[in-house]
């Protein structure tokens, strides 16, 4: 490739997140630019506050009422591929965005049988 | 290319899974109603979900991607989660017609209290899918739901009248005697089309590809699997309006429950023929009640990006197994409130139809993208297809809810 470019929004944005080991965690909801001094960017945002903030104002407020505004800024750093998706340097549970550490997994982790296929 | 049995495997599956409540009630009271005048509806509305499946199918191998991940992508969060409401709100509908369907035959069968019997179902229905693996349920239900076969059977012995069948095979109005019984063709055909056409099969069938582990390789295969999986199992949607059509209604009898359809076979073949109905129609409504359901945690957790799919335990991708079992909750606890599951089913199947543009429009860009799909994606023929459907579709879409309305729901 004779140069390099990357479209923040065709490429990046609404791509799945994976952690190191390809667990999923979330899609990037949005990007962070820092525009102190030379504009560069700093980051993708995951979780729900980031994705709503993209939505007319009514439906922003729906939605934050009926699914919080979590918040979780990756520094742009910790990217390690952006390809079909978006793979990160670390495990999720370093960033705190596992699935597996929460209230929906310690529900069904009570059912018989959630460790099987 | 996988093996032929596995090929084999699938066409039944397809077959066996692709009539449900919606057809049971439309195919057969368009039978009665217009008796073979319709015929060409059930034509044009499976080549219909055959061009749709075959993209979805096909993007989904290419890409390895499911839907609602492009949607995402394409359409960015605003539009497409306008999408996502829609698909959903239109699967849980779906899925509270088919237990509703479940807990009406199962009343059939046993007697007893309806809403006793609509928690049978939902237990019935939850430990299947928490139980069984995907490829499991899959066959099991799509097989079984193979029994409808003696729907063909009856169809066929109680003597159909080939030749006017043959006319309804050409798009036709026919002679009626009011104006309002115009306007109720029109509903029917409308109504017929989107219980052939549900959304929820697209975006199932390509997740369902996803969880069977397909890549590119699978493309000819899932050619295979629809081209012949899915007109077979259309013939069954088409014996149903043929025994609306040969049995129903010289008796002048509209079949309002869906389990009075299972007549036409005790009529042909008495007991077994209704035992086999009833087991037929058990699966069938089982099945899509499952698909539905999987299908609106599919979707949320592939816009979302959460684990999802039956091949991860419930423990690595949690609210994704959480997302399905409130599908099936939320399904029976309306089905409990005492709504009329037909009524339900035919709301459905119009409010389908009218978001049945916005959920397979993305399906044709994202099979049309070169981006995505390479040299795989759409040739001529699927593009010509695909936006003829489309503009079909859209008119459809149009005159579904002022038709509901001049029909008083079909009820002419």
């Amino acid at each position: 490739m004779s140069e390099h470019h990357l479209d923040m929004v065709r490429q990046v944005l609404d791509r799945q997140v994976v952690d190191v080991n390809h667990i999923y965690c979330g899609k990037v909801d949005n990007i962070v630019i820092d525009l102190e001094g030379k504009p560069r960017i700093t980051g993708i945002l995951i979780g729900n506050g980031p994705a709503s903030d993209r939505l007319p104002e009514f439906a922003r407020w729906l939605s934050r009422k009926l699914f919080g505004q979590r918040r979780t800024k990756i520094p742009w750093e910790e990217i390690l591929v952006i390809k079909d998706v978006v793979k990160l340097a670390s495990e999720a549970k370093t960033y705190g965005i596992d699935e597996r550490q929460g209230w929906a997994f310690d529900l069904v982790s009570k059912f018989p049988g959630a460790w099987k296929k | 290319m996988k093996s032929f049995l596995e090929i084999f495997l699938g066409i039944l599956t397809a077959m066996g899974g692709f009539v449900e409540i919606g057809e049971l009630v439309f195919s057969v009271n368009a039978g009665v109603k217009f008796r073979y005048n319709l015929l060409w509806i059930e034509v044009l509305g499976t080549v219909g979900i055959i061009v749709f499946s075959e993209m979805s199918g096909r993007v989904a191998a290419v890409t390895g991607q499911p839907v609602f991940s492009l949607i995402r992508q394409r359409d960015g969060y605003g539009a497409g989660l306008l999408t996502l409401i829609a698909a959903n709100a239109v699967s849980l509908l779906t899925c509270v017609a088919e237990i509703g369907g479940l807990a009406l035959l199962l009343k059939l069968l046993f007697g007893g209290n309806y809403f006793v019997l609509a928690i049978i179902a939902l237990v019935g229905l939850l430990a299947a899918v928490w139980f069984l693996s995907f490829q499991a349920i899959e066959r099991i239900f799509g097989m079984l739901g193979l029994c409808l076969l003696v729907f063909v059977g009856a169809a066929l012995y109680l003597g159909p009248s080939w030749s006017e069948a043959a006319n309804g095979l050409i798009p036709n109005i026919p002679q009626v005697e009011t104006k309002q019984d115009y306007w109720l063709y029109a509903y029917f055909a409308v109504a017929l089309m989107s219980s052939i056409m549900l959304p929820y099969e697209v975006y199932f069938y390509a997740s369902g590809a996803i969880e069977d582990g397909w890549n590119a390789s699978m493309i000819n295969a899932n050619r295979m699997i629809i081209l012949v999986g899915f007109p077979l199992g259309s013939l069954l949607a088409v014996a149903l309006m043929f025994c609306g059509a040969s049995y129903f209604n010289p008796q002048m009898v509209e079949p309002q429950l869906p389990g009075t359809a299972a007549l036409a076979p005790a009529a042909a073949f008495g007991k077994w023929g209704l035992s086999l109905a009833i087991v037929g129609m058990f699966f069938a409504f089982g099945g899509a009640a499952i698909e539905n359901a999987l299908t609106g945690a599919y979707n949320l957790a592939q816009f979302l990006g959460w684990n999802w799919g039956k091949y991860r335990t419930p423990k690595d991708a949690p609210r994704f197994h959480l997302a399905w079992i409130l599908m099936f909750v939320v399904a029976a606890v309306t089905v409990m409130t005492g709504v009329d599951p037909v009524e339900v089913v035919e709301y459905s199947i119009i409010f389908a139809v009218v978001i049945l543009p916005l959920t397979y429009l993305p399906v044709l860009l994202a099979a049309s993208d070169e981006d995505y799909m390479g040299p795989f994606k759409n040739g001529w023929l699927a593009a010509i297809l695909g936006w003829a459907y489309f503009v079909l579709i859209c008119i459809a879409a149009l005159a579904a809810i002022p038709l509901l309305i001049i029909t008083h729901g079909g009820k002419g």
